[in-house]
């Protein structure tokens, strides 16, 4: 077992560290390549263990050093890199942050800390399981994804050294610390994993070096500083409380009072500015700067996952208090306002962007609602969102290496030149919000969790009708003719492949969300006496999740659907007696069946020009966000204030 | 076998009732507006003439789209029949209007994209009614199962009537009746050329025409819950409620869909919201 936990958290650290070392691209890509394998194959062996370990038995020293002394060297070591680059970046909201937390670390380690009755620094139990199976495997693919894309991406650049090892170095590294931190039980651990994602994401956002990547960099820096210290702080008052840093005894602790709650509050902010919740999404969307498959990890299996585990891991904790409501409350907001944020955007990146912020605060409404029900939808919803963001933003970054823009408006009849990608991507965006796919099938969960209270449920309708204004509308775009006799598009095999494998697992996994329910998310909540009452969800003959509320027949709604769209393929090919035409313009059409040009003023050509409504009057940035981030800011404070009150039950 | 039978019927009988209403619709505003009016299976005689003629269409993801959008329609009503859960009929219909858009969004043509766009918002207005609508039915049958709706003593009408108000102006938008018939109209004075179905014809016309009839039946189903406990009950409301539709239709003109938005946002969450907040006290 202490192999396992070696190759999923140290050996990323060691691969990192030697890719750093070695130059040559060759040797980096054969790293890359088998440290990917290894984490996938190792967080596979770990879930066929069993489903719970508590690690008892690991070695507590290496080298004669205990790893406790190590970790805290290492949390030293590092906030002071953090508070160096912040002095460089001449940003004195990251000074004071990680300078607050060096002198709150250093007075809880010497005066406070005591040693307590000994247990494993790390546990594993199905939520830890899932999200190392994401890390290691999406992430993994991502990384794989990454090899091509830098090569064409740095051709671009014209650089004179590569600075691919230090990208790659982080990117690695990034995987061993998230590992770590969903395996670590030891809130000291916890907290050190949770600064080494902030420290990465820095890194890899800054790493084009641009005046805006410096800029975006630091902002992301600071704002998961003070997540940081929110976390630390939270540690802190929690020690102060129950008196042990273990993590499952503060899950575990029961009827919480006033002041423990205030510090799961503190844990659950600290989870938002991880997870870009309403008002701190601007790092997270300043994040684009940063190389697509930077994009790709941060949103899809690391640090955004990092802040929505942390709040669900200590959700059962406040189960049923008034902190509960609120962070219900916090999170369907984020999920409408993000929503209709998208709906204003063009550039496909951002889109993503605001669709990964929205759907996060859907999962932390869920946390909120904090039933079985919502529990449930929200493990899905992390698995389900972590396949389809992360092929998603793989897509969009293929297609802006090909056609040279990131708008959706330029991506017009991509079919056309990128048949492959398109379908592909047309499948990710129609994952996000249709049957059978997982997404909806946890979004079916999340509305019936939330139909007891019903304001989260009219946020949570409100906005789930403005998703699919953002989606259906690209879907539609990507489609267009092909002339016969266009040539193929042509990629890098890796590149081919992680979309493929990527696009293959979200429509299989969709098709085994009863099996993933049943085998992972059911037999959690043995441990969660705190949720409600109710029964959980039954699998039923035929994939049939289902209970009184309601009913997802899964097998056989996959079944139909698939035929169906497999027949209308049919039918579509079927195009012998079909005859095709240029579209209608009046009758005044030239030129090329779809080229869509008409006879203008003078007899010349006009092209009719096409675009979508983007309503910047009514969801533009400039009219939603400053009103957006206020009311977040004084929900978050309501919070907050509504746990620190008192563990009074809503 | 009860499965099977329900099924067949939702097939079978929602085509024919679906054709039928529309015929009728035809022959009373007709009436409303001082005409005679076609024969009531005038429709079936149209679909027939659209089947029959050439496949035309400016490029192949139209024929998915529009034969995707009828086989939602139809696995909604059959899962109807088979009372099923109704946020997951609600979803697999959702799959037709979203392929619907694509497959107007699919041609390089600006009709049909302004009418892509317009039936987009027209899916953003009255979606959100729609999910309120089935959590007033949850908060009172406990279920969002249909079966539970029919094992219900009582009309849900008593209970939720701000809410059916909601349905009614969900049914009227989905139906794209005036003044909500923004993205493609059937009163030809106020449409430019066709909307959202501009760049279908012939028989890929006939498939999205077809699929109408099934989403009415669907959402007429919908309205008959709400008085599930006795079929005489259920043909007034809604005959009623059919006959109001069509005097709103033939009374209003087309707004814009701001208005539409705003409007319905405003009347419909006031009223859903009430009707929820005195179930919940």
């Amino acid at each position: 077992m202490s192999n396992l936990v070696l190759l999923l958290v140290v050996l990323p650290f060691v691969a990192a560290a030697a890719i750093y070392g070695l130059r040559a691209a060759a040797l980096r890509s054969g790293l890359v390549m088998l440290t990917g394998g290894v984490l996938a194959v190792a967080s596979v062996v770990l879930l066929a263990r069993g489903l719970e370990h508590d690690f008892t038995g690991l070695p507590t020293a290496v080298l004669g050093v205990a790893w406790d002394t190590l970790i805290t060297v290492a949390d030293f070591a590092l906030l002071g890199v953090i508070l160096l680059w912040g002095l460089r970046r001449k940003s004195a909201l990251v000074v004071l942050f990680t300078a607050a937390q060096l002198v709150l670390l250093a007075i809880f380690e010497r005066f406070v800390l005591e040693p307590g009755p000994a247990f494993a620094p790390l546990y594993a139990d199905s939520l830890s399981l899932i999200l190392v199976l994401i890390i290691s495997i999406v992430g993994s693919i991502i990384c794989i994804y990454g090899l091509p894309y830098m090569r064409i991406h740095e051709e671009h650049l014209a650089l004179r050294r590569s600075r691919q090892p230090e990208f790659f170095f982080y990117m690695i590294l990034f995987l061993g610390a998230m590992n770590g931190l969903v395996l670590a039980r030891n809130l000291l651990w916890f907290y050190f994993f949770f600064e080494v994602t902030t420290f990465c994401s820095f890194m890899l956002i800054q790493h084009d070096r641009t005046e805006e990547a410096i800029r975006n960099a630091t902002r992301a820096l600071w704002m998961n500083s003070l997540g940081g210290l929110a976390f630390l702080l939270g540690v802190v008052i929690a020690y102060g409380e129950l008196g042990t840093i273990d993590m499952l005894a503060v899950v575990q602790s029961g009827s919480p009072t006033g002041v423990l709650l205030g510090a799961l509050g503190l844990l659950a902010v600290a989870g938002f500015t991880k997870a870009a919740q309403l008002p701190f999404q601007s790092w997270l969307l300043g994040a684009m700067v940063a190389p697509t498959p930077v994009s790709a990890l941060l949103h899809s299996s690391t640090m955004v996952k990092a802040g929505v585990y942390v709040v669900l891991r200590f959700a059962p904790a406040f189960a049923g208090t008034a902190l509960s409501t609120g962070l219900a409350l916090c999170g369907g907001f984020t999920f409408l306002a993000c929503a209709a944020l998208a709906i204003g955007q063009s550039n496909g990146k951002r889109i993503l962007a605001y669709s990964t912020v929205s759907n996060l605060g859907l999962i932390l409404a869920c946390a909120g609602i904090n039933t079985k029900a919502a529990f449930t939808a929200a493990v899905l919803l992390i698995v389900f969102h972590a396949l389809s963001k992360g092929l998603l933003f793989l897509c969009v970054g293929s297609i802006e290496q090909e056609i040279g823009s990131r708008n959706v408006e330029d991506m017009r009849g991509l079919f056309h030149r990128m048949p492959r990608t398109a379908v592909i991507t047309i499948t990710g965006i129609l994952s996000m919000l249709l049957p059978p796919f997982g997404v909806l099938v946890s979004k079916w969960l999340a509305i019936q969790a939330a139909a007891e209270n019903i304001v989260v449920v009219t946020l949570v309708a409100l906005g789930s009708a403005l998703t699919v204004v953002y989606w259906a509308r690209w879907a539609g775009l990507l489609m267009g003719s092909r002339k016969a006799g266009a040539p193929w598009e042509s990629q890098p095999l890796l590149t081919r492949g992680a979309l493929a494998v990527l696009c293959g697992a979200v429509v299989v996994l969709s098709l085994l969300t009863p099996v993933v329910y049943g085998e992972l998310i059911l037999p959690m909540f043995a441990a969660m006496p705190a949720l409600d009452a109710a029964a959980p969800l039954e699998v039923g003959a035929g994939g049939v999740l289902g209970g009184p509320m309601g009913a997802f027949a899964v097998y056989p709604v996959f079944v139909v659907l698939v035929v169906g769209l497999l027949a209308a393929v049919l039918f579509m090919r079927r195009t012998g007696r079909t005859r095709y035409t240029h579209p209608y313009l009046s009758g005044i059409h030239v030129g090329e069946r779809d080229a869509g040009v008409f006879r203008g003023p003078m007899n010349l050509p006009v092209t009719a020009e096409l675009g979508n409504y983007y309503l910047a009057t009514i969801f533009g940035e400039a009219r939603l966000t400053r009103s957006a981030n206020l009311a977040a800011i004084v929900l978050i404070l309501l919070m907050m204030g509504l746990a620190m009150k008192g563990g009074v039950p809503s | 076998m009860k499965i099977a039978l329900l099924t067949l019927a939702g097939l079978v009988l929602a085509p024919l009732a679906g054709g039928l209403l529309a015929g009728v619709d035809r022959k009373v505003t007709a009436w409303l507006q001082s005409r005679k009016g076609p024969p009531i299976i005038q429709p079936f005689y149209d679909l027939i003439k659209l089947f029959a003629k050439e496949k035309l269409a400016v490029n192949p993801w139209q024929v998915l789209c529009a034969w995707v959008y009828l086989m939602a329609a139809v696995f909604s009503v059959v899962l109807f029949f088979n009372q099923a859960d109704l946020l997951l009929l609600f979803f697999v219909q959702a799959v037709g209007a979203v392929f619907l858009v694509m497959g107007a969004l699919s041609v390089p043509s600006p009709y049909s994209q302004v009418g892509a766009q317009r039936e987009l918002l027209q899916v953003l207005t009255y979606e959100p009614l729609l999910m309120l609508v089935f959590v007033g039915i949850y908060q009172v049958t406990g279920s969002f199962r249909i079966s539970s709706v029919l094992d219900h003593p009582r009309p849900l009408l008593l209970e939720l009537p701000l809410l059916y108000l909601v349905l009614t102006y969900a049914l009227t938008i989905k139906l794209r009746k005036s003044p909500f018939d923004f993205s493609t109209s059937h009163h030809a004075h106020q449409e430019l050329v066709r909307g959202v179905l501009t760049e279908y014809s012939g028989p890929f016309l006939g498939l999205v025409e077809l699929a109408h009839w099934y989403e009415t039946v669907l959402i007429l189903g919908l309205c008959a819950l709400f008085w599930a406990t006795s079929v005489p009950g259920m043909a007034i409301l809604l005959g009623a409620t059919y006959f109001l539709e069509l005097l709103v239709d033939n009374t209003m003109a087309r707004m814009t869909w701001r208005w539409m938005l705003r409007y319905v946002w405003t009347v419909g969450l006031v009223l859903a919201f009430t009707n929820l907040l005195w179930l919940h006290l």
